[in-house]
């Protein structure tokens, strides 16, 4: 099994696995026979690659950037206004509320989804009968869509005609969708619905590299099932649970098209995040600047939790 | 890596027969997993309930079975509907999309694994960094692209966007599978005198037919559900995807129940009958690029 493929450690270690008496550069360079890295045909396959995400990632988030430091009427770009955009998300009290509706929205789902996807992983783990049966139902959600989730979440917790009943309850009539925090709620729960799919399948997979053998031995020691698994279980995932913490973090600060499809930002703005606002500051209010700063402010803090990401790896490496 | 995709479950099988005689499953399992499938499917079991309900039975029978079963609103969608259009659209960018996408990836994943040259680490950083930066964030730079560049509404300024999307991401997990396949396969096909390239297309490629197929079904659904590329570089009706089009349902005014579940429930049929015969690979697939072995 190969090891260590995770995304933190290409950065430094991306080169080829060590090959024998591998030819000093310069001459890889010159010798055509006992050259093992032909340098002409690996740049004509990097190219290519390159060539796109240039044209389609790097250029467009300068862009961007720029875009976000200019006053803007419609598509018309105007004067350099420096950092008014962003002073205006920052201090204006709309701006600080969708910060803190973002943080509320993405730690409730954390705090949701990774104990759930953990939970699952460990249950998908037993040798259980109609476990592949199992398995594709508890993992299909991963294959709805944001927009799909949304309409069939909408319509099963809709309070006239919904399965749940939620039109006479004892608490009487709940609507989800018109009150601003059952709304945050059930942002966060349809969310967590979309994604615990691909958390499992990272827990699960992570799950069945520790060797049985570790627990059978804590098992003859005397330790309980929970002992097993926080002294052994728990410390051998911890890698992977940050790779999964990272991954959706991103997933749920970047997320436009399920808030937009299911909420609509409200009601009263109540579920109006960032995410939101740079989308619609740009395709519904025509405010480009300013939905482009928005944009760059997302943009930081996915650098920001990269970042934080990759040195997390590497310390636990060492 | 191997293990986990040719056959994902490393765990010997004499353990399960282990485990299976010497200790009892606990009931309270299979209950959990009970459960969560529940929690799992409830809104689609709904979706589907919902679509064999006439109209006027949709605001009246909140029953999980149709107590009038009928047909009438899948009629509708397949025969009175842009849906099936919608479908064939995402069908055929979709797919473009995956060929495209592993056409360019295949390569440059393979020179990250087994070559060694100058710029290599940066090169690699770099295409792996623009996973970072949020569709979302670049939407309005790439709409001005799309329209300076005559691109706007075309099928290729979609497929342009996702292949570049999905080119991090597959370049990672292609790139892992080929430092799985041992380095003596090439320098045989060296030795007998093949060029790199070929030993490339003809003894290595083939082997890393599980792997491409996983990134291609993780690429195919990502395109499949994807709403703000196809929302916002796309006007023209024609040429719509489906996640917008259903979307466009639900926004018009009185949505009829019936008909939307029913359109939902035939978009989300190809999609799942490809997830139930590829979930193994797409597992492995998905796994291969977090796990640490």
């Amino acid at each position: 099994m190969a090891t260590a493929v995770h995304p933190g450690t290409d950065i430094r270690s991306v080169d080829a696995p060590p090959e024998p008496p591998t030819p000093p550069r310069r001459n890889a360079k010159r010798s055509g026979v006992g050259d093992r890295s032909p340098v002409g045909l690996s740049w004509g396959l990097v190219i290519p690659s390159i060539a796109i995400v240039a044209i389609v990632s790097i250029f467009p988030i300068i862009y961007a950037i720029n875009l976000s430091l200019h006053d803007t009427t419609y598509m018309e770009v105007g004067e350099f206004n420096g950092f008014a955009h962003f002073a205006y998300i920052f201090t204006s009290p709309e701006g600080q509320a969708q910060i803190l509706r973002s943080f509320v929205y993405v730690i409730g789902s954390l705090v949701i989804a990774i104990p759930l996807s953990l939970g699952l992983a460990s249950l998908l783990n037993q040798a259980v009968r109609g476990r592949a049966f199992f398995r594709v139902m508890i993992l299909m959600p991963w294959v709805v869509s944001q927009t799909v989730a949304a309409l069939l979440w909408k319509w099963l917790v809709n309070p006239d005609y919904g399965a749940l009943g939620l039109g006479e309850t004892p608490f009487g009539r709940i609507d989800f969708l018109a009150n601003p925090v059952l709304a945050m709620l059930l942002l966060i729960i349809v969310n967590v619905w979309i994604s615990y799919p691909l958390a499992t399948i990272l827990c699960l997979a992570s799950l069945q590299t520790i060797p049985e053998e570790l627990r059978e031995a804590a098992e003859v020691d005397g330790a309980g099932p929970f002992r097993r698994f926080m002294q052994v279980t728990l410390p051998l995932m911890k890698p992977t649970l940050f790779v999964v913490a990272i991954q959706l973090t991103l997933l749920y600060f970047n997320m436009v098209t399920l808030v937009y499809t299911l909420t609509g930002g409200g009601p009263l703005d109540a579920t109006n995040l960032l995410s939101l606002a740079a989308f619609k500051q740009s395709f519904e209010f025509f405010n480009l600047g300013l939905g482009a700063a928005y944009s760059v402010v997302l943009f930081a803090f996915n650098i920001l939790f990269g970042a934080a990401y990759i040195r997390l790896l590497r310390s636990e490496k060492q | 890596m191997t293990e986990l995709v040719a056959g994902p479950l490393p765990t010997p099988t004499r353990h399960k027969v282990r485990r299976r005689r010497g200790r009892r499953t606990n009931p309270l399992t299979y209950v959990l997993l009970v459960l969560a499938s529940l929690f799992a499917i409830l809104p689609i079991l709904w979706g589907i309930s919902t679509s064999f309900k006439s109209e006027s039975a949709t605001l009246s029978d909140q029953g999980w079975i149709p107590a009038d079963f009928t047909l009438e609103n899948y009629r509708l969608v397949l025969f009175e509907s842009q849906i099936p259009l919608y479908i064939g659209n995402t069908l055929l960018v979709a797919g473009l999309t995956v060929l495209a996408t592993i056409v360019v990836a295949i390569f440059g994943a393979y020179a990250a694994a087994r070559f060694r040259f100058r710029g290599k680490t940066t090169s690699l950083f770099l295409i792996l960094m623009t996973s970072m930066i949020p569709g979302i964030a670049i939407l309005v730079p790439l709409y001005f692209l799309a329209v300076n560049l005559g691109l706007y509404d075309t099928y290729a300024v979609m497929i342009i966007i996702y292949v570049a999307w999905q080119i991090p991401t597959v370049i990672w997990m292609l790139k892992g599978f080929f430092e799985s396949i041992p380095d003596s396969i090439e320098e045989a096909g060296r030795v007998d005198g093949a060029s790199h390239f070929r030993v490339m297309v003809q003894l290595i490629f083939p082997l890393a037919v599980p792997g491409i197929a996983a990134a291609a079904v993780i690429s195919f659904v990502y395109v499949w559900n994807d709403f703000l590329i196809a929302a916002t570089m796309i006007s023209s009706d024609e040429k719509r995807l489906v996640s917008v089009g259903l979307y466009n349902y639900l926004s018009q005014y009185g949505i009829v129940w019936g008909q939307l579940t029913a359109a939902v429930v035939i978009s989300i049929i190809p999609i799942v009958i490809v997830f139930v015969l590829m979930e193994r690979r797409i597992v492995a697939g998905l796994s291969a690029g977090a796990t640490k072995g």
